[in-house]
Order: structure tokens, then C-alpha cells, then sequence
């Protein structure tokens, strides 16, 4: 695969017009083939070698998240229309009062680990909408905040002028851009490429083609042309900013080809798999979907799909998984779905890992003492020392008592059901330390300026 | 004879065969068929057909958009025919399509157009990214009777309203109506911007269309 993506961009290329970042490419090396442009491949890789490979990102508190470290993160889509009422089983569209609750739901969850904008408040411009995202995501949490997703160069000026004033500096901020598949990269998001190079930031640009729509069919060619699609503005950025904070990102989706929309059957974990170890083969963090679903409730199929997407990619080694709280392929979000990601992302954690092997854990001299003694481990302090060292996943949500306890004292009540619970719990009860009205005063102001930019280039 | 070529006809487009289309189309007027009378009774068959079967969820896409080229494929050999006789092919109606503003996605648009070309509407597409002006300038200069607009993006998708309320500025609906669609479209989003119809899918697309055109029997 890596052979075939050098060969789909030194032979095939991609679309590209801009003018200022193509005299980039052509100084380095890069020919034109119509309105294409080719990529060498010792100028790929050594662009490869050059990037910051091992990026940190840091949240207000001073919390950091090191890519690379072995680490598994997990964080949640952004951009969701909807918010889904997991009580009543229905869904509106979101409010910006929920955007605000999205984030401090997402505050308290333990494994959420890196907080991205979730929800897209109502009558905000395209223009204006990640850095309104931003801007009021930062108030409501403490951890690293993934810049939201951009599309325009004068959003990254805004955006980095935002992390300082909670003291992330560029390059510890993440932005993203997705080039259009396939193999398309336009004006705007060439120039907004250059842009983050500048600014130093690190770019965790997120190709999202559909296999058999956008990319082909067979996963391996589309993780090919999201390879092509992901490499090629690494190259751009290394040329202008060397050394700058790379993380290897895929969002391949796969066709349904009944109902056109994206898939999220096991086919998302297997090619989210194959990209952690594409990525990692060039020596990448990797960050790809995790927990991916196309169902529309809390339900049978919700659950399988996320836990395989999630799991696959984990045990392949993934560095971030995303998608805490995403129902129906990442239009719908809920707070009962982020508690129930959580607990999930435990025991994803908990499968990665693993069993050990080494005299403590074979227990050759617990188990002849247990044979010679009481014959059984309950009352070992090995078996205490293990259940308090992680050996299990101890679940917060699932049920796990008798018929005749969940019948009659426990009315019942479902994981779900537990999950709203903890989600109003959250909302009602969770803190967050709040900015400094500065702060806050300084954020109008970005926002404010960028606004005015906005409206002058109209 | 004709209707055993018929029957070839709609087979060719339900296996997408553009190669074939072509070559029946040609061959039905060396047979001196009447063109009109070859598509409807021959490849429209075929376009109905695979649009039910998808409708009914046993044909995927990919077989629609073959169906629909292959559609496109002859009824560009027949035209010229009908043109001689002084004929044309009964337009169901004409379409803008786009995607909006800020948005360069055009997959889903791309496949409606061709579902409704395949079904008998004339389709002017312009691309992606098109502001509001561009869209209602060119569905006045081709007297357009429907506007369809495409958004991926849920930050994109307010841009419909505002070609809508450009629209309703300009005095021109009803005279246009307009069509949206795209992934995050909802029916409640189309009805809280007064749009005139919404599908889906590029099936459901052609059906709306149709009946915004009245000729919902067609």
C-alpha cells in the first residue's frame, strides 16, 4: 500500500490550482501533469522523515496528551446537527445551549481524553462557524481542545490567537482540514494548509472518502488514495515549515449502496486497522473513527458496530480513536451515548492492554498455595491485588446482577437507562473552573475581529 | 421484432451496458423505429425498472448511475432522429442543479441530475461552491422551472435558505420551485425553510421533481 500511494502521487496526482502553494511544490521537485499535480517520491518521504512525529497538545489546565508515547486516546467528532433524547427516543436540532452541555458532559468523562467542538449551534456562517465552535468550546472544558475542523486560511489566525489566551500555543494546537476526495485539493484549502504550516500548528488533516463513491470500492485502494490524500499536504506544510506537528489521520467511510449513505459496519474498523498500520509504518501517530455507528437509537446495532469499530483499529494500535458520543454516522450526538462511550472506551482500553505472562501473572506459586491450602482464591491477596490493578474492567454501567435483583430492586433498569442518569447527573452537578473574565472578554474580541474579516471579504 | 428489441433495450439499461444502448439505439433506426416511441417503450422500461428495484432496496447504487448513463448514452443517439422528424422528446421540466455556497461536495447532486436527465428533465449543473446569485441568474436565463440544491456539510446547508430567501425577495417562487437534498437535509429542515421538495435519494429525487412539475403520473 505504501508502494501504491508513492505511485498514485508521483504517476496519478492530485487536482491542484493554487497558485502560491503549486510554486511551493514546483520549486521542490513536483511536476504538473494538466491540472494535476505529481509528487516524487524521495520528496514524500523526505517530507515524511522531517515531521514532528511525536506531537503534544496541551489543555488549560496544563493537561497534555503525548501522540506516540503508546498511549490511547480518545476523543469525540465534531460537527453533529442533532442532539438525540435518548429518555424520550427522539431528536431536534441542537441548540447552542447544548453545544455548551455537550462540552461539559464531555469535561467529566474520565476517557475522553481530548474535547473537539461537538455540536453546529444554529444561524452561524459556514465562515464563522468552527471559530464559534471553538470559542465557546474552550470555557466549558480544561482538557486539550482538538481544534475544530477548518476549512478557510484566515480561521487558523483566529484559532491560535484563541488557544493563547488559555495558554496553548500553536504548536500544541491540532487543526484539520479535509481535502475533497478524490484527490482534490482546492484553493481555499490549499491556502489554508499554508496557513497552519506558518502558524506551526499541528495538522491532523482528515481525508473522508466513501469507498465505492469517492474512492474505490476494495478498502486497500481507498486507504491507498487516503493515504495520497493525507500525505500530499504533509508535503506542502514540510516545505514551508519544516519539522512541524504531523498526526497521521483517515476517516474512510464505505458505501451503503442501497441508501447511499456512509457505512458503519465492521468494514470502518477493518480499514481504520489498516490505516493505524500504514500510518505507523511511516512512523505516525495514527488517529482514525472509532466508535461509528449508522444507528439512530441506543440499541442492539449501536452497540455491536461501535464496539467493533472502536476495538479493530485499537488492537491494531491506534493512537486516538474518535466518535465519543456520535450516533448515525456523526450527524446525531447524545449525553447518555458519550457516558456509554466511556465506559466502552475502558474496556477498548482494557483489551489493548492485554494479558502479561510473567511470574506474577502465571501465579505458578498462588495457585500451589492455593492446593495446598483452602483451594480457592477468594481469600488470596493476590486476587484483591489484581482486581485493584486493573485486571478487570470493572464496568460502572453494565448490568451484571441477578434476574431476580434486576427484576424487582433494580426496576429493571437497563445500561441506558443508568446512562441518562449519569449524563443528567453530570449536567447537573459537574464544574467547570471557569475563565478569567479577561479571558473571556479577550475570546469576544477574536471572535469579533474574525467576524469583521469575515464580512469584509464578502 | 420491436418488442423483442424493446425488451433488449430496457435490459441494456438495467445492466447499465452503455456500449449496448448505443448500439440498439442505432440499430432501431436502421429498422426505421420511431425514436420517441424506442425510448419509452424500450429504455424508459429499463430506467423505471431499476429505479423500482432500488427503491424496493434490491438494486445498489452503482447500478442506478449505470442505468442512468446508460439511459443518457442512447437517448444522445435518438435526439437527432427526433430533431429531423421535428420532434423532441417531451421535457418533464428544467432544473438548476447545484451544490451551495462554501460546499464542494457533489457526489449525491451529480447522481440526481443524472436520475433526472435519465427520466426526461432537461439539467443544467453547475458544480459546486455557487452562491445564491449564480443559481437564480442561470434559472432565469434557462426559464427554469425547479431549483435543486445540494449541502454535505452542516455548516453549509443554511446557505438553501438563503437562495430561498433570495427567491421569495426576487418575487420568484412559485414560478420556481425549489428541490434540496443532501446528507444532513432533514424534512424538518425543509419544511422550516419552505423549500417545495426534498428526497433521500436521487430516486425519491425524480418523483418530487415530478410532481412539482405536475406530471406526478409520468
Amino acid at each position: 500500500m505504501h508502494e501504491a500511494t508513492l505511485h498514485v502521487m508521483g504517476e496519478i496526482g492530485l487536482i491542484w490550482t493554487h497558485k502560491p502553494s503549486l510554486d511551493v511544490l514546483m520549486d521542490a521537485g513536483c511536476t504538473l501533469k494538466e491540472n494535476r499535480v505529481c509528487f516524487p517520491a524521495n520528496l514524500v518521504m523526505e517530507s515524511v522523515a522531517k515531521a514532528n512525529k511525536r506531537p503534544v497538545i496541551k489543555g488549560r489546565n496544563g493537561t497534555v496528551n503525548s501522540f506516540g508515547s503508546g498511549n490511547l486516546y480518545f476523543h469525540n467528532l465534531g460537527g453533529a446537527r442533532d442532539i438525540f433524547d435518548a429518555k424520550t427516543n427522539t431528536r431536534r436540532p441542537a441548540t447552542n445551549q447544548d453545544a455548551v452541555d455537550a462540552i461539559r458532559v464531555l469535561d467529566a468523562l474520565d476517557n475522553c481524553h481530548t474535547v473537539t467542538p461537538f455540536f453546529t449551534p444554529p444561524n452561524v456562517s459556514n465562515e464563522m462557524m468552527s471559530l464559534h465552535m471553538y470559542r465557546h468550546t474552550l470555557p466549558h472544558t480544561t482538557k486539550p481542545v482538538q481544534g475544530p475542523g477548518i476549512q478557510f486560511a484566515h480561521e487558523v489566525k483566529y484559532a491560535v490567537e484563541m488557544a493563547n489566551v488559555v495558554g496553548t500555543s500553536a504548536s500544541e494546537l491540532t487543526l484539520s482540514l479535509s481535502p475533497v476526495s478524490p484527490l482534490t485539493m482546492h484553493d481555499a484549502s490549499a491556502a489554508a494548509i499554508m496557513a497552519m504550516a506558518e502558524a506551526g500548528v499541528i495538522q491532523s488533516n482528515l481525508p473522508a472518502p466513501t469507498g465505492g463513491a469517492t474512492s474505490p470500492m476494495t478498502m486497500t485502494g481507498s486507504i491507498v488514495q487516503q493515504s495520497a490524500e493525507t500525505l500530499a499536504p504533509l508535503v506542502l506544510a514540510q516545505l514551508i515549515n519544516p519539522g512541524c506537528g504531523v498526526i497521521y489521520c483517515g476517516r474512510l467511510g464505505m458505501l451503503e449502496p442501497r441508501t447511499g449513505l456512509i457505512w458503519g459496519g465492521v468494514e470502518l474498523g477493518l480499514s481504520s486497522a489498516a490505516t493505524v498500520q500504514l500510518g505507523h509504518y511511516y512512523g505516525f501517530s495514527v488517529n482514525v473513527y472509532g466508535f461509528s455507528t449508522n444507528a439512530h437509537t441506543i440499541d442492539a446495532q449501536n452497540a455491536f458496530e461501535r464496539g467493533l469499530n472502536a476495538s479493530i483499529p485499537a488492537l491494531a494500535g491506534a493512537d486516538e480513536l474518535s466518535g465519543i458520543g456520535e450516533m448515525e454516522a456523526g450527524v446525531m450526538g447524545s449525553h447518555a451515548q458519550m457516558v456509554l462511550d466511556n465506559e466502552l472506551a475502558a474496556s477498548v482500553m482494557r483489551l489493548r492492554t492485554g494479558l502479561s505472562a510473567d511470574t506474577e501473572h502465571l501465579a505458578i506459586e498462588i495457585i500451589g498455595n492455593v492446593m495446598n491450602g483452602t483451594r480457592n482464591y477468594l481469600g488470596q491477596k493476590h486476587t484483591l491485588k489484581h482486581i485493584r490493578a486493573g485486571e478487570l474492567a470493572l464496568t460502572k454501567l453494565a448490568e451484571r446482577n441477578s434476574w431476580e435483583t434486576w427484576d424487582e430492586k433494580l426496576e429493571r433498569k437497563q445500561m441506558a437507562d443508568y446512562a441518562i442518569d449519569a449524563a443528567e447527573k453530570i449536567l447537573h452537578e459537574h464544574q467547570v473552573p471557569p475563565l478569567e473574565n479577561q479571558q473571556e472578554k479577550e475570546l469576544d474580541r477574536i471572535l469579533a475581529a474574525a467576524e469583521k474579516e469575515t464580512i469584509k471579504k464578502k | 421484432m420491436s418488442e423483442e428489441l424493446y425488451k433488449q433495450m430496457a435490459q441494456s439499461i438495467i445492466d447499465g451496458d452503455s456500449d449496448l444502448s448505443i448500439e440498439l439505439a442505432k440499430k432501431s433506426i436502421e429498422l426505421n423505429m420511431h425514436p420517441l416511441e424506442t425510448i419509452t417503450n424500450g429504455f424508459v422500461v429499463g430506467v423505471n425498472y431499476i429505479g423500482d428495484q432500488f427503491g424496493a432496496g434490491e438494486a445498489f447504487l452503482p447500478e442506478l448511475v449505470m442505468a442512468g448513463e446508460a439511459m443518457k448514452a442512447a437517448v444522445a443517439v435518438l435526439e437527432p432522429e427526433l430533431l429531423k422528424l421535428g420532434e423532441a422528446r417531451e421535457i418533464m421540466g428544467r432544473v438548476v442543479l447545484a451544490t451551495v455556497e462554501g460546499d464542494i461536495h457533489e457526489i449525491g447532486k451529480t447522481l440526481v441530475g443524472t436520475m433526472l436527465s435519465a427520466s426526461g428533465f432537461e439539467v443544467t449543473d453547475l458544480g459546486v461552491d455557487q452562491p445564491a446569485d449564480k443559481i437564480i441568474g442561470k434559472a432565469l436565463e434557462i426559464d427554469a422551472h425547479i431549483i435543486g440544491m445540494s449541502a454535505l456539510l452542516t455548516t453549509t446547508m443554511v446557505r438553501q435558505r438563503e437562495v430561498i430567501e433570495e427567491l421569495d425577495k426576487e418575487g420568484l417562487r412559485p414560478r420556481i420551485k425549489v428541490m434540496v437534498g443532501g446528507a444532513p437535509i432533514t424534512r424538518d429542515w425543509f419544511q422550516k425553510i419552505k423549500a417545495d421538495g426534498y428526497s433521500e435519494d436521487a430516486v425519491g429525487a425524480v418523483k418530487v421533481a415530478k410532481e412539482l412539475v405536475g406530471k406526478a403520473d409520468q
